[in-house]
């Protein structure tokens, strides 16, 4: 079992010397808070994320206060389920199972709109994915390090409809006031999962229909129309991905050196030919002179003069006390290769074409 | 009105103030004499009887964003018999997307219910809740509850101006997303 991811410190683009170090702290810190949890990569944000966003930011900042009580806003964004719409306006229902005024609802516009915030709208086609971080990975015996990469946020414009439902033209002005105070700066933020998102205040509409009645019961219906400037982050599209792994092997190595007749080459060949003829017999005397019993492995490919060519790989054994040998094989007829105990070959037969060997040895 | 009549007349009223109109007409014993004819016509000769799944809200539990639930996610207290006028619209012959995906499906369902029946069964009927009416021996089709009809104090649900006696309850075919019956 692995152990658990250990968070280290993820590297801030843009950081050098000369760069405030206010700024990189504030940086860091805002990364820290994204990714809260231990897998390094910020969570999820989709629309419910959102929708919660905006409830909490309406709970937060819109609290206003009327005849010593606090409005209270409906706890959920009201769907099509109508014992839902019940159970969440129960406690604020009179014996008819009607509101209580006054009251503040926040309304999601079902049509969530591709986005407009500029920061992130039209900037990279498809949906590749980019590199987010490289985070260590040990699983007990290895140490590496995995690669994650996330596509580019999708971007979402959501309204919604702060309404408040009230009886009196000083709840009206309050709310207005706490409203235009939070977006004088044309938009506000919510905080969602340590994101910053940004809501701008679209239009303020009142329902005259009811406020002006004659016939009817009458209070006011004011409308706030705010647009949340998000985006839609998707684990399902986050990919992590094994970077490189750095493992320990461990390898005996033998120091002892192989002793040589000759300087240059532990071995060296003699060859000597037949007649030059295709049918032959060919002759090579090895010399030799090692330490340890050793195997030679010779390669031999014979090219001949019609194309085609012939192989043979041929073994010898060579003993500790044993300092050279004669080996030896023929190509008969059928360019066939008949080989004995202890032959090898590696010669240039200039009427059938030419020959190139390689060795190597095993020490066995 | 005698003395009997006068305490359960109290009673009912839950000693606040009596009603007195049009008591040269009308009487209290009077209205109990048509609800028990009416209940008698209703509940014995009719025999409409439907069966009320009352949502049980408190032990519901939903999402903390739109407060919905998924499939089968609503609990619900056991369910109750009782009578009821029931009139039901004819089908709507319908389309999800202009002119295509069409959709047939039941008419809204109209209760009539008599309060002293409620009261006696001790349960109220309220939005959201979910109505069964058998249709056929093998079939039962379940509405859920758009307009619980509390509100009784207009001149049809009075009795001859004297007080309410009934609720019109009026219902929506249920979708199995909400409700699927039992």
């Amino acid at each position: 079992m692995g152990l658990p991811k250990r968070k280290t410190d993820i590297k801030v683009f843009g950081v050098s010397q000369n760069t405030n170090n206010f700024v990189i702290g504030r940086r860091k810190e805002l990364l820290e808070e994204i990714t809260k949890s231990d897998t390094f990569l910020p969570d999820s944000i989709m629309h419910d994320d959102m929708d919660l966003g905006m409830l909490e930011f309406v709970k937060e900042n819109f609290k206003i206060v009327s005849d010593g009580e606090e409005l209270p806003v409906i706890p959920k964004i009201l769907t099509i389920q109508r014992w839902s719409e019940f159970k969440n306006n129960w406690n604020f229902s009179d014996e008819d199972g009607n509101m209580k005024l006054p009251f503040i609802a926040v309304v999601r516009k079902p049509d969530v709109q591709l986005g407009t915030n500029p920061s992130i709208q039209r900037t990279i086609p498809d949906r590749r994915d980019f590199f987010y971080a490289s985070v260590p990975t040990w699983d007990g015996n290895q140490m590496g390090a995995d690669v994650y990469k996330i596509p580019q946020p999708v971007p979402v414009d959501i309204g919604f409809e702060v309404t408040i439902v009230c009886t009196k033209f000083r709840d009206i002005n309050t709310f207005n006031k706490k409203v235009l105070q939070k977006f004088s700066s044309r938009q506000s933020y919510t905080k969602i999962k340590g994101h910053y998102i940004p809501i701008i205040l679209e239009r303020i509409e009142n329902d005259n229909s009811v406020s002006e009645s004659m016939d009817n019961r009458r209070f006011y219906v004011q409308n706030y129309s705010f647009t949340m400037l998000g985006f839609l982050i998707d684990e399902e599209e986050f990919e992590i991905k094994p970077a490189i792994s750095r493992a320990i092997l461990m390898t005996e190595v033998e120091s002892r050196k192989l002793k040589s007749s000759n300087k240059s080459n532990l071995i060296t060949l003699n060859s000597s030919y037949g007649d030059g003829s295709i049918i032959a017999t060919y002759t090579a005397t090895s010399q030799y002179k090692v330490d340890k019993t050793i195997e030679i492995v010779f390669n031999d490919v014979i090219e001949t003069i019609t194309g085609n060519s012939i192989n043979q790989t041929v073994r010898l054994f060579v003993d500790t006390n044993q300092t050279s040998g004669t080996t030896q094989y023929s190509i008969n007829e059928d360019y066939t290769n008949t080989t004995g105990y202890n032959t090898f070959s590696g010669v240039t037969i200039n009427s059938i074409g030419k020959s190139k060997y390689s060795y190597s040895y095993e020490i066995t | 009105m005698n003395k009997i009549d006068n305490i359960n007349y109290l009673l009912y009223m839950k000693n606040k103030l009596p009603i007195t109109r049009i008591s040269k007409f009308f009487s209290q014993t009077d209205m109990d004499l048509n609800i028990q004819l009416g209940e008698e016509y209703l509940h014995g000769d009719l025999g409409m009887r439907l069966v009320l799944f009352r949502v049980d809200r408190q032990k519901t539990d939903t999402d903390n964003v739109y407060g919905e639930v998924g499939k089968d996610g609503i609990k619900f207290y056991p369910p109750v018999e009782f009578y009821g006028l029931v009139k039901i619209q004819e089908p709507k012959n319908n389309s999800y997307t202009k002119g295509v995906n069409r959709y047939l499906e039941p008419g809204n369902m109209t209760i009539s219910v008599y309060l002293k029946h409620l009261e006696e069964m001790r349960i109220d009927i309220k939005y959201g809740d979910f109505i069964g009416y058998p249709e056929s021996e093998e079939k039962i089709r379940y509405y859920t509850v758009t307009n619980d009809g509390k509100i009784v104090s207009d001149n049809k649900h009075n009795m001859f101006g004297f007080k309410p006696y009934y609720r019109t309850i009026d219902c929506a075919p249920a979708q199995e997303f909400e409700f699927r019956g039992i």
